[in-house]
């Protein structure tokens, strides 16, 4: 069979254009759109990572009314947050690296960090639309209202939340190299945080249990939430939770660095 | 627009592969001039796909330089990437996105805009204009090395890494990539590949490097090869039907156990 190649225009070795490095921002802007689209086309996953904690929050009407509305949407943010992070993010490194595509990538002048910064920022704008997605319906469903500052102080507090949880599942997907023991232990992170989370915040393990979960990743991110929806709430206490959430994020952002790899062959 | 110039594209010099005690490569050099298809053959083990990860950055060196174009790929990486293209083995691409938006991924990673127009023209060359809407999984293989060929010379790289191109392609599929990589080299980029195929290193290849245990046996053409070692009684021995072949050659040079 022959066949007729349609050359472009002929470049011998001498004759190639002249080529510049593109620059990081370049390079990142393409990763970006393709990461968005990809996100995008996933649109099933996506919605699960959302309707999880919507679906939280509407059937907390009673809880609203008993602990307020506060303690709804930071536990039901938390949630989110940790969807996204845990099973999101995690699953989707792992499915990718075991595929080969970041091998692809590495073979490109694409500088490393621009690849998992694409994925990280993909992130970001789940986490912005989830917690916007949470506030529309806690205030249609539940009538939860707050100040604007709240909600200003919310959106920073959803991503420094955010932050954590992507960390810790960069954590797992450096410590564990096959999809499908990823997948297993974010399940399982996902349900003991939730778990122990949800039921010490309501007392039902005694003070000590309720204490750890207090100061675990989902205690700290939950507390922080909940003190920038409550004027007035945010006290030295609150900006302990915050340095934790700050330390666990460099904690688990320095082990998911240092036992990364790329590739799991 | 450069100068002609007989630099190598690629300098491999002294190259050192190592796993915790085991060295995969030992002291490997190297060199691919522009215009030419240089072939990489050994066994299982032998040390080409440590020797091709090394110069694709996929891997550090523990020992030795590789330069490309120039640039060193330790003091000089993106430097380096940017003057290769790249076909691995397996090569994956991410499942949501379709054929024309991988394409416009990575000419835009290399700098590159494409308009719809330019993309259309690009299928149209390897003739998939009718599959641009296409995932990566839903084409067939010949069809996936085209679009992997393709993406990995999209910015005109001076180097063309491809790791077994043709494995798993039918005849037909594996002629029409043979072409393509002729073409290429007509063109000017100097291309290394590595092969299992014998057919494929003779066919294809102005020069070959046989690897064994980490070590290059021998560089040259493939019919100096077969002229300077056929009257060894190793490659005696391993020749069928009286012919000397450089399969007879190079299983005679690198002997008949199978290697895991």
């Amino acid at each position: 069979m022959s066949s007729t190649i349609t050359t472009t225009a002929p470049i011998t070795q001498q004759s190639r254009p002249a080529y510049t490095l593109p620059s990081a921002k370049t390079v990142f802007s393409s990763l970006l759109k393709a990461d968005l689209t990809a996100q995008w086309r996933n649109r099933r996953a996506t919605i699960m990572v959302v309707l999880i904690p919507s679906i939280i929050l509407i059937s907390w009407k009673s809880v609203v009314a008993f602990k307020g509305g506060a303690f709804a949407l930071s536990n039901c943010i938390a949630i989110g947050l940790n969807a996204i992070g845990l099973m999101g993010y995690t699953n989707a490194i792992a499915r990718d690296r075991d595929k080969g595509i970041f091998q692809r990538l590495r073979v490109t002048p694409a500088p490393r960090w621009t690849i998992i910064a694409s994925r990280l920022a993909v992130q970001l704008v789940m986490i912005l639309i989830t917690t916007v997605l949470l506030f529309v319906i806690g205030y249609q469903f539940d009538h939860i209202t707050l100040k604007a500052s709240s909600y200003a102080l919310g959106f920073l507090t959803a991503i420094v939340g955010g932050a954590v949880y992507l960390s810790l599942g960069q954590m797992i997907v450096g410590l564990v190299k096959t999809p499908e023991t990823v997948n297993v232990t974010t399940r399982l992170v996902f349900f003991l945080f939730i778990m122990i989370g949800q039921f010490a915040s309501f007392g039902a393990f005694g003070p000590e249990i309720t204490a750890i979960a207090d100061w675990s990743p989902y205690g700290t991110t939950k507390n922080i939430l909940a003190a920038a929806f409550t004027p007035g709430a945010w006290v030295n206490q609150t900006n302990m939770y915050l340095l934790a959430c700050l330390g666990y994020t460099m904690i688990f952002t320095l082990f998911g660095i240092r036992y990364f790899t790329w590739s799991t062959k | 627009m450069n100068k002609p110039t007989n630099q190598p594209v690629l300098e491999v010099e002294n190259l050192v592969v190592r796993y915790g005690s085991f060295q995969a490569v030992k002291g490997v050099s190297f060199e691919v001039q522009p215009g030419e298809i240089f072939g990489l053959l050994g066994p299982n083990g032998a040390g080409k796909t440590s020797t091709l990860s090394a110069i694709e950055g996929l891997l550090k060196p523990n020992g030795g330089s590789i330069r490309i174009s120039g640039h060193d790929t330790r003091e000089q990486p993106l430097h380096a990437r940017a003057s290769m293209g790249v076909q691995l083995q397996s090569t994956s691409f991410q499942p949501e996105l379709t054929i024309s938006e991988i394409i416009r991924l990575f000419a835009g990673i290399h700098g590159i805009e494409l308009s719809n127009e330019r993309t259309a023209a690009i299928l149209a060359d390897i003739k998939l204009e009718d599959s641009a809407s296409k995932r990566f999984g839903q084409l067939s293989g010949g069809q996936q090395q085209r679009v992997s060929l393709v993406i990995a010379t999209i910015h005109q790289p001076p180097l063309v890494l491809m790791d077994e191109p043709t494995t798993g392609l039918d005849p037909q599929s594996r002629r029409q990539l043979w072409e393509r990589i002729e073409a290429m080299r007509n063109k000017g980029h100097a291309i290394l590949l590595t092969t299992h195929s014998m057919e494929e290193a003779e066919s294809v290849c102005d020069r070959i490097a046989i690897i064994d245990h980490g070590q290059i046996i021998t560089i040259d053409t493939p019919q100096a090869i077969i002229d300077d070692n056929r009257d060894k009684p190793e490659v005696i021995q391993a020749s069928r039907k009286g012919r000397i072949t450089l399969e007879d050659v190079f299983i005679g040079l690198t002997g008949t156990a199978i290697r895991s």
